[in-house]
């Protein structure tokens, strides 16, 4: 019993280091959707809600700090943004179904669709409603770890640009 | 005509209630205590571990409520240890050595809950097909995934537990301790938890979004396979049945050693014993059916249980006890040479 269990990890283990060599075409981490990979060279769907100051979308075109963001990742990715503009819930439900690729506006890291969607680290810090500081974030299909990676991963650069 | 020890001699803490521990048993009890410290050691700085790391993700949380869990059976250990220690009183005649048959159900449960835990959990994040996310950390300007964090936090916390429950397999033989031996499964539960986690976080690299949860339901199987083992076995002894040994798969040998004793006395005519596990020691109740007119003396009596003592630290509380026949349910019923070991 002990050995085919210790059998089976070790298969398991060896399984996934091959797995691993197999796979680094599409990246570690990988998405388990593919995401990333149809974004990049294709189309970023953005979903934002109208939440000025960090997104304007009363114009043709969402403005503000979060729209310009999502522009430079999108950029750095050779893919073009097509923007939807609804309410959280319904852009939170389209996230999980897919429809969608990233959803910002004003969202924080006190964030309650941890279970819907794969929450991003704090970018920036704001304030809040009630005059307490927030921290700022975005969202992205729940699990899809090298979407989250690569957003995160620009934050972090754009936050080094700015340092400089 | 039970053996009743002096009480003055020797400090208690080198005692088992009224049986005097051999001093290689003692020094037994002091390296089990030192493992045991030691294994409350590496869980807490675990803990503290896994809660820096652990994030958002469900996967980290529920390893870290295991090792929560996992600090149940050490501390059941050392309390179990120094209410067994206690000398017997008039109001606890019998010792407190159950004290560790309630360890060992208090070790048992935690075991359990800790496997179905991991079971339930993970099967709910199957059939919902939970797609965990690991997101990254900023490591001195440089973007890291968390997952190396992760696996690297369980890869260290994998040696501990794996040595620790070793060990503490050997010493619970000799101690005849169950609470040490549950804590040792419980050991093997987490250092066989840290590399399904392990071999999880990687899945979930490849994009195998179910990966964590299959390989924690594959351990989580067997953890609750060691629970059930346990708790059924820390019912039965508390219930008082036959004395067997540590791991329960058999009678246990000094059984049929102590009746032996008996068969091999010139005045016995019939012998058969009731033993049952207080936690540590036995109790013997030796029922002899003398040879017709053979005189039974006290003296005999006494020599036969000094015999019988004499033959295991574990036997102190022995008493023999004369009768015309024997109760049908103890072994034996036939004379000396002709009894067989039917188990």
């Amino acid at each position: 019993m002990t050995i085919t269990r210790r059998a089976a990890l070790t298969g398991l283990l060896g399984g996934a280091a091959l797995g691993f060599t197999a796979c680094t075409s599409s990246g570690y981490p990988a998405d388990p959707d593919g995401t990333l990979d149809r974004v990049t060279g294709g189309v970023l769907r953005a979903g934002v809600v109208h939440h000025p100051p960090h997104v304007d979308a009363s114009g043709a075109e969402p403005v503000g700090p979060e729209p310009d963001l999502i522009r430079g990742f999108a950029a750095a990715h050779d893919a073009r943004v097509e923007w939807t503009v609804a309410g959280e819930e319904a852009l939170m439900t389209a996230l999980e179904k897919g429809d969608m690729d990233l959803v910002a506006g004003g969202l924080t890291s006190a964030s309650p669709w941890t279970s819907h969607a794969s929450i991003t680290r704090d970018y920036a810090e704001a304030e809040g409603p009630d005059g307490e500081p927030v921290k700022l974030v975005m969202a992205v299909p729940l699990g899809e770890n090298q979407m989250l990676t690569a957003l995160e991963a620009y934050f972090d650069q754009r936050a080094a640009e700015e340092a400089r | 005509m039970t053996r009743r020890d002096t009480r003055e001699t020797g400090p208690s803490g080198r005692r088992f209630g009224a049986t005097e521990l051999p001093p290689e048993i003692e020094r037994v009890v002091q390296q089990a205590k030192r493992l045991e410290w030691a294994t409350l050691g590496v869980i807490v700085v675990t803990i503290v571990l896994v809660a820096i790391v652990m994030g958002s993700s469900q996967a980290m949380r529920a390893a870290w409520i295991e090792d929560l869990l996992s600090l149940i059976p050490p501390i059941a250990f050392l309390v179990a240890l120094r209410v067994a220690r206690m000398a017997p009183t008039r109001a606890r005649p019998y010792g407190s050595h159950r004290s560790v048959g309630v360890g060992h159900l208090v070790a048992a449960v935690a075991l359990s809950v800790m496997g179905v835990v991991l079971v339930g959990d993970s099967l709910l994040g199957l059939v919902t097909a939970e797609h965990p996310p690991i997101g990254t950390f900023d490591l001195f300007g440089h973007t890291v995934w968390q997952g190396w964090f992760m696996m690297a936090v369980m890869a260290l916390s994998v040696p501990g537990p794996m040595i620790l429950g070793h060990k503490k397999l050997k010493l619970a033989e000799q101690l005849h301790d169950r609470v040490l031996y549950a804590d040792a499964d419980m050991n093997k539960a987490d250092w066989q938890t840290g590399v399904a986690t392990i071999v999880g976080v990687a899945g979930i690299g490849l994009g195998w979004w179910w990966a964590d949860s299959a390989a924690a339901i594959f351990v989580g199987v067997s953890i609750v396979l060691d629970g059930w083992k346990n708790l059924k076995e820390a019912v039965t002894n508390l219930a008082d049945r036959r004395a067997a040994t540590i791991d329960g798969a058999r009678p246990h040998p000094l059984i049929d050693r102590v009746e032996r004793v008996a068969w091999a006395e010139p005045w016995v005519r019939q012998a058969g014993a009731r033993v049952r596990d207080e936690g540590h020691v036995f109790h013997v109740e030796m029922f002899v059916v003398p040879h017709e007119g053979a005189d039974v003396t006290v003296g005999r009596c006494c020599a036969l249980r000094d015999a019988i003592a004499a033959l295991d630290w574990k036997l102190q509380d022995v008493v023999v006890a004369p009768v015309d026949e024997l109760p049908a349910e103890v072994h034996g019923g036939r004379s000396g040479e002709h009894q067989t070991g039917e188990e």
